[in-house]
C-alpha cells in the first residue's frame, strides 16, 4: 500500500483488532448521539417529519468522501486499492433485491443492522429482539446459499465505481454528490417543516386527518415515482456497460502480411477453416483450430500479450470463443481468399513509370511472396526509372589554382 | 439519570460520523460494517451445537477458518461498547421497548424481530447492510451500493404507510 496511512485493520492482528474497537466505539458512540439508538426517531425518516437519518447519513458519507478524494490528490492514500478492500464488488440483481427487503425489514424492525446494536448498548429490548433477527436471517440465508447462489452472483459488474461510469475523474463525481447532497439538504428541512406542521394540526382535529391521509397518499406516490426514476437512471449506464460488445477488428492481407514479417512473435495465427482446407494451404505460422474446436485452448483465459489474428473461410463471423480473448483480436478481411489473392500470387512487375508508391508496393509483395511461396529467387526487380535529371551546372573551381 | 442529553445537531453528527468513517478507511482499510458480525456470530453459534451441518454447508464453513477473530466482530463490539457509554453519560441507558401508544409490547416485539430477520437475509444477499454498502461502499463511490442505498430508501418508503401504527 502506497501513501502515508498505512492501514493497521486488514487481518486478525492484535493491533487490528484493537484498531476494530477503537474504531467501531467511534461509530456506536456518535450513533447514540443523533438518536439512532430509538427506533421511533430512526423510523420517522420514512413519515417525513423527522429526516435525521437521511442528513447524518449523507452529511458522513460526504465527509468521508471528499477526505478519501483529498487523502488521494495529495498522495496520503492509495484510493483504488483502498476502495476496493472497502467496497464489495457490484451484483446488481442481490443488491437491487437485498436493498428493498433490507429496506423493508428497517421499517419493520425500526433500525438497521448496526443501529440496532446500539438500541441493545442503550438497553432496548426491541433493539435486542432484532440483533437476534438479524443473527437468525443470516443463518436462514446461510442455510438457503445452495440454492440461490445464481441469484446471489447475479448481474455481476466486478468492482464499478460511479466515476467510471460518468467517465469523469473521481473528484468531479465527489462535487456533484456534495451539491447534490446540500440541495436535498434543502428539501429535507422544507418536508420536515411541512410535515411536522400537518402531524401537530391532524393531532388536534379529526377532520384533518383525512386531509393529512391525501397528503400522506401524495407524498409517497411523489417519493415512489421518484424512486423509480432514481432506479431507472441508475440501471440505466450499468446496463448499457453490460456487454462491452467486443468486435475483432479486420486487418488487411498486406496488414497482416507485413506484421508477420516484422513482428512474428506479437501475432498469433489461428486458421479456423475445415482441417483440411487448412492443412492445404494455410497464413505462415496459423495453427489450424477449426471454430468447433476453439473451446479447447482456452483462449478466454490467455494473458492476452500477443494479438490473435483469426483467418476464416468465406463466412467471416468470428466465434464467440475467439472473441473472449482477452488481448486485441484481428479478423483477415476477406478470409483466406484474400490472403492467396494477396500474397500466394506473385505480383505483377508495375510499369517503368509507376509512382514511388506502387514500386515500394510492388517490393514488398515480391519479397513477401518470395518469402511465402518459397520461389528460389524472388521476381525480378522494375527496370529502374528513367526519370531525368538535369545536371547541376559545374561549380568553377574557386581559389588558389 | 434524570435529565437527558440533546441529541446532537443532525449535520454536525453526520460530520463526527464521516471522520470516524475515514479515519476506518485511512487507519484500518477498513469499512464500518455491521451484519458481517452477525452472521459470524450466528455460524459460530451453530457450529457449536451442529459441527457436521456447518461443515456440509460450503458457505458457512468458510466463516470458521478465523472465526470471530475477525476485525468485523471486535468492530460491533466497539460499536456495543460505544453505545453504553453513549447513552449511560447522557442519561438515557434503561431498560424499555421503543414503540407507538398504538401497538402492544408483544407486537412490537415481534415486528423488530421480524424485520432483523428480513435484513439479516437481505444483508447477505447484498453483501452488507447500511454500513457496509450504503455508508462505507457509498462513500468510496461503489455503483453497486448506490443502487443498494436507493433501494433501502425505495423499501422503507413502500412499506412505511402499512405499519405506521407501531409508531404512533
Amino acid at each position: 500500500m502506497n501513501g502515508f496511512f498505512f492501514p493497521l485493520g486488514i487481518g486478525a492482528g492484535e493491533i487490528g483488532l484493537v484498531t476494530a474497537v477503537l474504531i467501531g466505539f467511534g461509530f456506536g458512540f456518535v450513533l447514540e448521539r443523533a438518536g439512532f439508538g430509538r427506533a421511533d426517531k430512526l423510523a420517522a425518516q420514512f413519515y417525513l417529519h423527522d429526516m435525521t437519518v437521511f442528513k447524518v447519513m449523507f452529511t458522513a458519507i460526504v465527509t468521508a468522501m471528499l477526505g478519501l478524494v483529498v487523502a488521494g490528490e495529495l498522495g496520503l492514500a492509495n484510493v483504488a486499492e483502498l476502495s476496493r478492500a472497502i467496497a464489495s464488488e457490484t451484483f446488481l440483481w442481490p443488491m437491487l433485491a437485498g436493498g428493498f427487503l433490507l429496506g423493508m425489514g428497517f421499517i419493520i424492525s425500526g433500525y438497521c443492522p448496526g443501529t440496532s446494536v446500539v438500541a441493545t448498548a442503550s438497553g432496548h429490548l426491541d433493539g435486542v429482539m432484532t440483533v437476534a433477527g438479524v443473527v437468525a436471517g443470516s443463518l436462514i440465508y446461510g442455510e438457503i446459499q445452495p440454492a440461490a447462489a445464481a441469484f446471489h452472483t447475479s448481474g455481476a459488474r466486478g468492482s464499478l465505481y460511479l466515476y467510471e461510469l460518468a467517465g469523469v475523474p473521481a473528484w468531479v463525481v465527489a462535487l456533484a454528490v456534495t451539491a447534490m447532497a446540500i440541495g436535498l439538504f434543502f428539501g429535507a428541512e422544507k418536508v420536515e417543516k411541512i410535515f411536522r406542521a400537518k402531524r401537530a394540526v391532524s393531532a388536534e382535529r379529526p377532520e384533518d386527518v383525512r386531509a393529512e391521509r391525501r397528503t400522506m397518499r401524495r407524498a409517497f406516490g411523489t417519493l415512489g415515482a421518484a424512486a423509480a426514476m432514481m432506479l431507472t437512471a441508475a440501471a440505466l449506464p450499468v446496463s448499457a456497460t453490460t456487454a462491452p460488445a467486443k468486435t475483432a477488428e479486420p486487418i488487411a492481407a498486406h496488414a497482416l502480411a507485413a506484421r508477420l514479417l516484422d513482428e512474428p512473435w506479437n501475432l498469433r495465427v489461428l486458421d479456423v477453416r475445415d482441417r483440411e482446407a487448412c492443412a492445404e494451404a494455410r497464413v505462415p505460422g496459423a495453427e489450424c483450430v477449426p471454430a468447433d474446436d476453439l473451446a479447447g485452448l482456452g483462449l478466454r483465459y490467455a494473458a492476452g500479450a500477443r494479438d490473435l489474428a483469426i483467418v476464416g473461410g468465406e463466412d467471416e463471423s468470428v466465434p464467440a470463443e475467439a472473441l473472449a480473448y482477452p488481448g486485441k483480436v484481428y479478423r483477415l478481411d476477406g478470409g483466406f481468399a484474400a490472403w492467396k489473392a494477396y500474397a500466394l500470387t506473385a505480383p505483377e512487375i508495375p510499369e517503368a513509370d509507376a509512382g514511388a508508391d506502387a514500386r515500394e508496393d510492388y517490393k514488398l509483395r515480391a519479397a513477401i511472396h518470395a518469402a511465402l511461396t518459397g520461389a528460389a529467387a524472388a521476381a525480378p526487380p522494375p527496370a529502374p526509372a528513367q526519370v531525368y535529371v538535369p545536371s547541376a551546372p559545374k561549380k568553377k573551381a574557386g581559389g588558389c589554382s | 439519570m434524570t435529565t437527558q442529553t440533546k441529541f446532537w445537531n443532525p449535520y454536525l453528527a453526520g460530520l463526527a460520523l464521516g471522520a470516524v468513517l475515514l479515519a476506518s478507511f485511512l487507519v484500518a482499510g477498513h469499512g464500518l460494517g455491521a451484519s458481517g458480525a452477525s452472521y459470524r456470530l450466528g455460524v459460530t453459534a451453530l457450529d457449536a451445537i451442529a459441527p457436521a451441518h456447518v461443515a456440509a454447508n460450503e458457505y458457512m464453513a468458510g466463516v470458521k477458518e478465523h472465526g470471530l477473530r475477525d476485525w468485523l466482530v471486535f468492530e460491533v463490539l466497539g460499536v456495543f461498547l460505544g453505545g453504553v457509554v453513549a447513552a449511560y453519560t447522557a442519561g438515557r441507558l434503561r431498560p424499555g421497548v421503543i414503540k407507538g401508544a398504538g401497538v402492544s409490547t408483544g407486537r412490537r416485539l415481534a415486528f423488530a424481530l421480524g424485520g432483523g430477520v428480513l435484513m439479516g437475509i437481505a444483508a447477505r444477499l447484498a453483501r452488507g447492510c447500511t454500513s457496509g454498502q450504503a455508508l462505507s461502499g457509498g462513500a468510496v463511490l461503489s455503483a453497486g451500493s448506490w443502487i443498494f442505498m436507493l433501494m433501502v430508501f425505495a423499501g422503507g418508503y413502500a412499506l412505511a404507510y402499512f405499519v405506521r401504527r407501531q409508531w404512533r
